[in-house]
């Protein structure tokens, strides 16, 4: 009697995983399909940042044929394709970033080393440093990777921030590349002499896609 | 008596028991010495036939590892000890160093490893991940080269590696074990085993870890990497035997692992499988036996996202077992064993449209006879029927062997074939590599086929052995990716027949004095149709060597063990673009030596203390390619293990 028991557990232990075909626990991993905070509005301008007083910008940088143009002074993003080569500007913009390069509308940028966006926010008078401008650019902005392989890579001819542009390296020199986010604050001044503190949050969305970008910032700074 | 009980005991441990175990009769004493030296000619093995079969009466050439070899390796899973152990078998670093197995010429969808006879889920870049199969609670593992589909369907084309589980002795036995080596390399371990009455279980947990290594040169200097990944894993086993009757072996088994890359300061990669399953054996007379058992493996893949701190799954490979066997004596010396297979294979994955699954079923028929026509003459033959649905795949595979003895040398000569059935990935693969091209898979694909013909010798008399074994294999339509320009990507195709052909040579003897030596060569030619590109890289030359003494005194014991690899350079088809299939260049990769340097000691009752000098001539790649060894110089690990139910008795 004990025996046939043992026999029925073992089957009906057996049965078990049967009722689950494709597969057990899948509650301890993240759905790609959950919005973490602060993403669920959509791309742009988005709301608050991760700190207080700060806000966010969230974007979809992954085509590599488009500039996503922010303006700050509106929070209006926008993208617009390439065409041609030949870029399309909005009226109004600030700054643009096309998958990890960044350019400015005519500003400048500093690489601050500050940790927190709360410290940019503090200081009382423009820093000193190495402001860069942009630069042009013809081996920078990749926009058609399919003949990488063949040894080549298609860029478009356009300006670009090396100095902001660093915030997120990628080190091509193996494959797949190294991708290092650079934390720290960067401050851009505008053409219209007002200035951004800007921090790389993520390049990545929701499930793990790299180029979509979201960037904390706070704006105006009040020096 | 003993060697029955030692049969027996085996035989359950892989779940095979045959009723042929029971005919066979001790016939010569065990030289203990011999034994602990790892060759032990008496030990017995079921890979080659799915039957126990003593060493020396196994139909096919089996090598076996001992326990004993695995403590002296100081491997801490099966790709460092298969190295160390065999030669002709290289573990190198494909794309994002994923880790890929070279078998004289086979890769690692083409060699099939099980664990305790079961099948494994779950792969990356054709190879499953060979970090799930640590050493901890191993009796042997046995290594059968050759096509073995007759008997394990599909992907035995080039070989079969089973890992075999031990069950404790004692009534309760625990260790406590812990390694610590360069590059903050750990690894700690604990295993209780408990035994009463009819019920036994061993329960195991392991820990590894290693930080990055930094390989000092750069890519620049023509190298493919310039650091390892730092990682760290977790594997937890339990084992529970119950034996209600005499008749009936119930097995109950469960799995858990975990392995984390650093591969991103962004991100980690994430790797998880678990596993259980049911056997049961009964016995149902003296000459019968029948097996009903069932499997379940689960492996997942996930990226953790550290800014987000989300984990996010993006592979899933769900494999549910079902098999039935039976076996027969039905004459004293004819065994006859019949059986089937259900398998249902789910598959999720990153690599397909929109992050989509696909399921496939496959189902198995087998039958095999193993006659002992005289005490001389042993003759099998067997048969295997697959079918797989999706790939709406069907395949026969065949062997026949002959084994004649002529004391002290023993002849074998065997055909066997093997196949691989095109899997789900390289039907069905839609993938964006980066922008730069799309993987495309290919629902058209056949099966990989392999016809392979070896003969051996084998010389044996007191404690020295002998072993000359040569190989041809006939491979036909072998699935890989080419550039396919009306799709302006690559995709997976059969392709061209291939031809491999090797020699392995195996010398071992021990003596009286506590020395033993162990010297391995293995030889391997790979032949393509004129005009194809022959990418393998499967070194010509690779020998293993080991050196080793052992003595006892009354309470110290000392066994101290040096083995050697070396492997001769290598010339490779490569590529110059991946959007043509014609143009290569040929690369030669140097060859290379490695010696290691093992010495064991045990204090007192169950206290041991293991030194390894690992590189022990300092070889340093001048850059770090796929398949150099990722060594920065000479290096030292220190270990130690605790028998603790030894020291309280």
């Amino acid at each position: 009697m004990k025996l046939r028991k043992l026999c029925r557990l073992f089957l009906l232990v057996a049965l078990l995983p049967l009722a689950s075909c494709n597969g057990l626990f899948e509650g301890i991993y993240d759905s790609p399909d959950d919005m973490p905070d602060g993403d669920d509005s959509g791309f742009g301008f988005v709301g608050e940042g991760s700190a207080p007083a700060t806000s966010r910008i969230y974007i979809d940088a992954t085509s590599y044929t488009s500039w996503i143009y922010l303006d700050f002074h509106n929070r209006k993003a926008t993208a617009l394709e390439i065409e041609e080569g030949e870029e399309a500007e909005p009226l109004e913009w600030d700054l643009a970033i096309h998958r990890y390069d960044a350019k400015t509308h005519s500003g400048l940028v500093l690489a601050s080393g500050l940790k927190e966006l709360s410290e940019a926010a503090a200081l009382t008078s423009r820093p000193g440093g190495a402001w860069t401008a942009d630069v042009w650019t013809t081996d920078k902005i990749s926009i058609d990777m399919s003949h990488m392989m063949e040894g080549y890579i298609i860029y478009a001819e356009s300006f670009y921030n090396p100095v902001l542009s660093g915030w997120l390296n990628v080190d091509t020199s193996e494959m797949p590349p190294i991708y290092t986010l650079d934390p720290q604050v960067y401050i851009v001044e505008f053409a219209d002499g007002t200035h951004a503190a800007l921090r790389l949050m993520d390049f990545m969305d929701k499930a793990g896609v790299k180029g979509y970008m979201t960037i904390d910032y706070i704006y105006p700074l009040a020096f | 008596m003993h060697l029955f009980r030692h049969i027996c005991f085996s035989a359950v441990a892989f779940g095979s028991m045959s009723a042929a175990a029971v005919t066979v009769e001790p016939e010569d004493s065990i030289d203990d010495l011999f034994k602990e030296a790892g060759i032990d000619l008496e030990a017995v093995t079921v890979t080659a036939t799915r039957t126990p079969r003593l060493l020396k009466d196994a139909p096919v050439i089996t090598r076996l590892i001992t326990a004993t070899d695995m403590r002296r390796s100081d491997a801490t899973n099966i790709g460092d000890l298969l190295q160390t152990e065999l030669p002709g078998i290289e573990f190198s670093y494909s794309m994002n160093q994923q880790t890929s197995l070279n078998m004289q010429g086979f890769g690692g969808n083409a060699v099939l490893f099980l664990v305790d006879g079961e099948r494994l889920a779950g792969e990356t870049l054709d190879n499953i991940d060979y970090s799930r199969l640590n050493l901890t609670n191993l009796d042997r593992v046995e290594i059968v080269k050759g096509a073995s589909s007759a008997l394990y369907g599909s992907n035995a084309v080039g070989g079969v590696v089973n890992l075999i589980s031990a069950e404790p002795r004692n009534p309760w036995e625990l260790n406590l074990n812990a390694r610590y080596g360069a590059h903050n390399a750990q690894r700690y371990g604990a295993q209780l085993g408990l035994r009463g009455g009819r019920v036994s279980s061993v329960t195991s947990a392991q820990f590894v870890s290693s930080d990055a290594i930094s390989l000092k040169t750069s890519v620049s200097e023509g190298g493919d990497y310039n650091q390892v990944y730092g990682h760290h894993s977790w594997n937890i086993k339990e084992r529970l035997v119950y034996r209600p009757i005499d008749a009936l072996t119930l097995t109950g088994r469960l799995g858990y692992f975990f392995r984390q890359r650093d591969s991103q300061p962004s991100s980690r990669d994430r790797y998880r499988d678990f596993t259980g399953g049911l056997r049961g054996v009964w016995q149902y007379s003296r000459n019968g036996e029948i097996e009903l058992s069932y499997g379940y493996d689960q492996y997942d893949k996930s990226d953790f996202l550290i800014a987000s701190s989300r984990d996010v799954r993006d592979y899933s490979n769900v494999q549910h077992t079902a098999g039935a066997r039976w076996t027969m004596t039905c004459l004293p010396q004819l065994t006859l064993t019949a059986g089937g297979d259900f398998l249902r294979d789910y598959l999720m994955s990153y690599q397909f449209e929109g992050n989509g699954s696909h399921r496939q079923i496959t189902v198995d028929g087998y039958a095999q006879a193993e006659w002992d026509v005289t005490s001389a003459l042993n003759l099998i033959g067997g048969l295997r029927y697959d079918y797989y649905s999706e790939a709406r795949a069907d395949h026969l595979s065949a062997k026949v062997g002959a084994m004649y003895k002529m004391r002290p040398f023993t002849f074998r000569a065997s055909y066997s074939g093997g196949f691989r059935a095109p899997t789900l990935k390289e039907m069905y693969m839609n993938f964006d590599m980066a922008n730069i091209f799309m993987i495309y898979g290919n629902p058209d694909l056949k099966s990989e086929t392999s016809n392979n013909f070896s003969l051996s010798a084998e010389y044996a008399r007191g404690n020295y052995n002998l072993t000359a074994a040569g190989f041809y294999n006939l491979v036909d339509n072998r699935i890989t990716t080419a550039w396919n320009t009306s799709l302006a990507g690559q995709q997976y195709v059969n392709t061209a027949p291939l031809r491999i052909g090797g020699l392995e040579l195996n010398a071992y003897g021990r003596w009286r004095n506590g020395f033993g030596a162990r010297v391995s060569y293995a030889f391997t030619r790979e032949v393509i149709r004129k005009g194809e590109p022959l990418t393998s890289s499967t070194r010509p030359h690779t020998t293993t060597l080991r050196l080793d003494w052992q003595h006892k005194w009354r309470d110290y014991s000392l066994d101290v063990a040096l083995h050697g690899r070396v492997l001769s350079a290598v010339t490779v088809d490569e590529f110059t673009s991946l959007t043509s299939y014609e143009e290569t260049e040929k690369v030669r990769y140097p060859a290379y030596t490695m010696w290691k340097l093992n010495i064991n000691q045990t204090v007192w009752k169950g206290i041991g203390i293991n030194l390894t000098v690992d590189n022990l001539l300092n070889y340093r790649p001048k850059y770090y390619y796929s398949s150099s060894p990722t060594t920065t110089g000479t290096n030292l690990a220190i270990g130690v293990t605790l028998d603790i139910d030894r020291m309280t008795r």
